[in-house]
């Protein structure tokens, strides 16, 4: 048995000991796991609440970094510069406005993510697993303070009579016929995957008219592309893929799952987050061609 | 008589799972590029099965501005809206085409559609998984379908190819009705037809636009189309008619069929004890 992690608590260990399993498959899952020789040893969990205060409501955080200010930068991060077109210096004019990435909010994120995934993973390596089937993974608000809970669950699996992996247990979302394809297609999970990306929009004066249903300059009435809300959700879209590749480590991402959530903050000004995970898959022998695929007309 | 073709020898899936452990205890090199794709084991089968391969995710987002006031009650079709719809889904299918471009695609499969209708802009978010034929270079021009990877897959064998997405809206005021109307018709059960008007005229000005687009396209037809209808949530007097469809061209000299094989599962449908092989 490897040696349990830091964060176990002691009962875990206790409870994981006991002889008998416990875990969140179906019995067609279950049933499935045990015809692929993935033998379950118990339902693991990993938790942790993150506080995010600092970036609530009233955070000077929330309400962005002024480019112009001394010391705010993101350095490395997505940055684009929108500048106004007419000229005009005003206090209520905004000369201009930035699309950002906010890096202190992923890597909170992320913190949260992988220290609830960490702990699911040392969870079932106290209890000699290979690996995690079924995992879900749930984030949400834990009360009605800004305080984030991630939760990770899954069921941990020992390959009978096959060898420990050499970087710690495996995880997958899938479980069942879909994780028995996996394999029959060639394809081994190495983990579960997930990132959040945030891009802040700090409006210019065309996006202001233009959120606003206001026209684009003189005399321009009608519908216009407002370029800067589209170019950071493309962005977050962007930055959440590449993270994720530069975690693939040359594997595939399988079952990609991408979420957007808008907030907006007014006048044009929104925080843009993207959510994307997916099991990373590696291929474990070449590629078997399918014969095509008989198409089939069930009469039930 | 003749007898089918005995089927393939099913793979040891114990044996798979124990060659997959085997690859998992010797340390690993990474390298290469990744690939990202949102299609299930199936589907990715099924493309490699017609000589296809999933390549990555793309998205595209357009945004519109409605102009302020268009939805004050008035007659006709409400055009600065239904044009604003217009220019978000354009904006959106123009970058994800450049995104599959770019990532060497030659289309983009199983496009999820998002597209909210709010006061005052458009906003219409297209992601899927861009594709090519197996070890293809770059394509000349590429498509966008919002058909899944296994229908694509169909299509294909069927000898048609998808074009792109094709789409239409309009949005137009319902008429009102005259006090007199009003107060006669209070207390009966009865068919209110400004409303059936409107949603016939919004209907038939955005299936005009989504089939305009298909044949702009060069396609022979459309399928698959999606529709949404109603009246919008801020304004009860205006109904929305939205519809997006793939557009799809013959490649093939005739339409070949398929001729699918009718079984009987004598399964139970639900439960299923057994991990299915794929090859049964």
């Amino acid at each position: 048995m490897t040696q349990s992690g830091p964060d176990l608590p002691e009962a875990a260990e206790r409870r994981l000991e006991s002889g008998s399993f416990s875990s969140g498959l179906t019995v067609p899952d279950f049933a499935a796991c045990l015809s692929m020789g993935l033998r379950p040893v118990g339902l693991v969990q990993g938790f942790c609440a993150m506080q995010w205060a600092w970036y609530g409501s009233g955070s000077p955080y929330m309400r962005g970094l002024n480019p112009y200010a001394p010391g705010a930068s993101n350095r490395g991060s997505y940055v684009e510069n929108y500048n106004c077109p007419h000229g005009f210096v005003s206090a209520e004019h905004r000369m201009w406005g930035q699309n950002y990435e906010q890096p202190w909010i992923e890597a909170a994120w992320a913190q949260g993510y992988e220290t609830a995934y960490r702990r699911m993973v040392e969870e079932a390596q106290d209890a000699g697993a290979h690996g995690i089937v079924g995992v879900t993974n749930q984030v949400h608000q834990l009360t009605d303070a800004a305080v984030t809970e991630f939760h990770l669950l899954g069921t941990a699996v020992v390959v009978e009579d096959g060898p420990a992996p050499a970087e710690g247990p495996w995880t997958t979302y899938l479980a069942g016929q879909r994780l028995a394809k996996l394999f029959e297609a060639g394809f081994v999970p190495i983990s579960v995957v997930a990132v959040l990306t945030s891009v802040r929009i700090w409006a210019y004066c065309i996006t202001a008219y233009l959120m606003e249903g206001g026209m684009y300059s003189w005399g321009g009435y009608g519908p216009h592309d407002i370029d800067q809300v589209a170019s950071a959700h493309m962005a977050a879209r962007g930055l959440a893929r590449e993270r994720v590749r530069s975690q693939l480590g040359g594997d595939v991402l399988h079952g990609a799952h991408m979420e957007m959530a808008r907030r907006e903050i007014g006048e044009g000004d929104e925080v843009v987050e993207c959510t994307l995970l997916g099991t990373r898959v590696r291929r474990f022998k070449d590629f078997d061609p399918l014969a095509k695929a008989m198409p089939t007309v069930r009469l039930t | 008589m003749t007898h089918p073709a005995p089927a393939p020898k099913r793979p040891d899936v114990r044996q798979e799972v124990r060659k997959a452990a085997e690859l998992l205890s010797r340390p690993h090199n990474p390298g290469g590029r990744g690939v990202t794709s949102d299609l299930s084991v199936d589907e990715v089968l099924l493309l490699h099965s017609v000589e296809w391969e999933p390549v990555d995710l793309v998205f595209g987002s357009g945004l519109a501005s409605v102009p302020a006031g268009v939805w004050t009650w008035g007659q006709g079709e409400i055009g600065p809206a239904s044009e604003s719809h217009a220019m978000a889904f354009r904006a959106a299918a123009n970058r994800l085409a450049s995104e599959c471009t770019r990532v060497g695609g030659h289309g983009v499969v199983g496009v999820h559609v998002e597209a909210e209708v709010h006061r005052l802009h458009i906003d219409v978010e297209l992601v899927g998984t861009a594709v090519r034929p197996v070890r293809a270079g770059n394509a000349p021009q590429v498509f966008s379908s919002d058909l899944s990877a296994r229908d694509f897959v169909l299509l294909v064998q069927a000898g048609w190819m998808p074009l792109g997405l094709a789409f239409g809206a309009s949005f137009t005021y319902v008429p009102r009705r005259g006090v007199g109307t009003t107060i006669r018709q209070k207390a009966q059960n009865v068919e209110l037809t400004n409303f059936t008007e409107a949603m016939y005229s919004a209907r038939e000005a955005a299936m005009a636009r989504l089939q305009d687009f298909g044949l702009s396209l060069g396609a022979h037809g459309l399928v698959d189309a999606t529709v949404s209808e109603g009246p919008m949530a801020f304004a009860r007097h205006a109904i929305g008619f939205t519809a997006w469809a793939t557009a799809v061209k013959m490649v093939a000299d005739e339409h070949r069929r398929l001729a699918p094989q009718v079984v009987l599962p004598l399964d139970d449908a639900v439960v299923q004890f057994e991990a299915t092989s794929l090859r049964d």
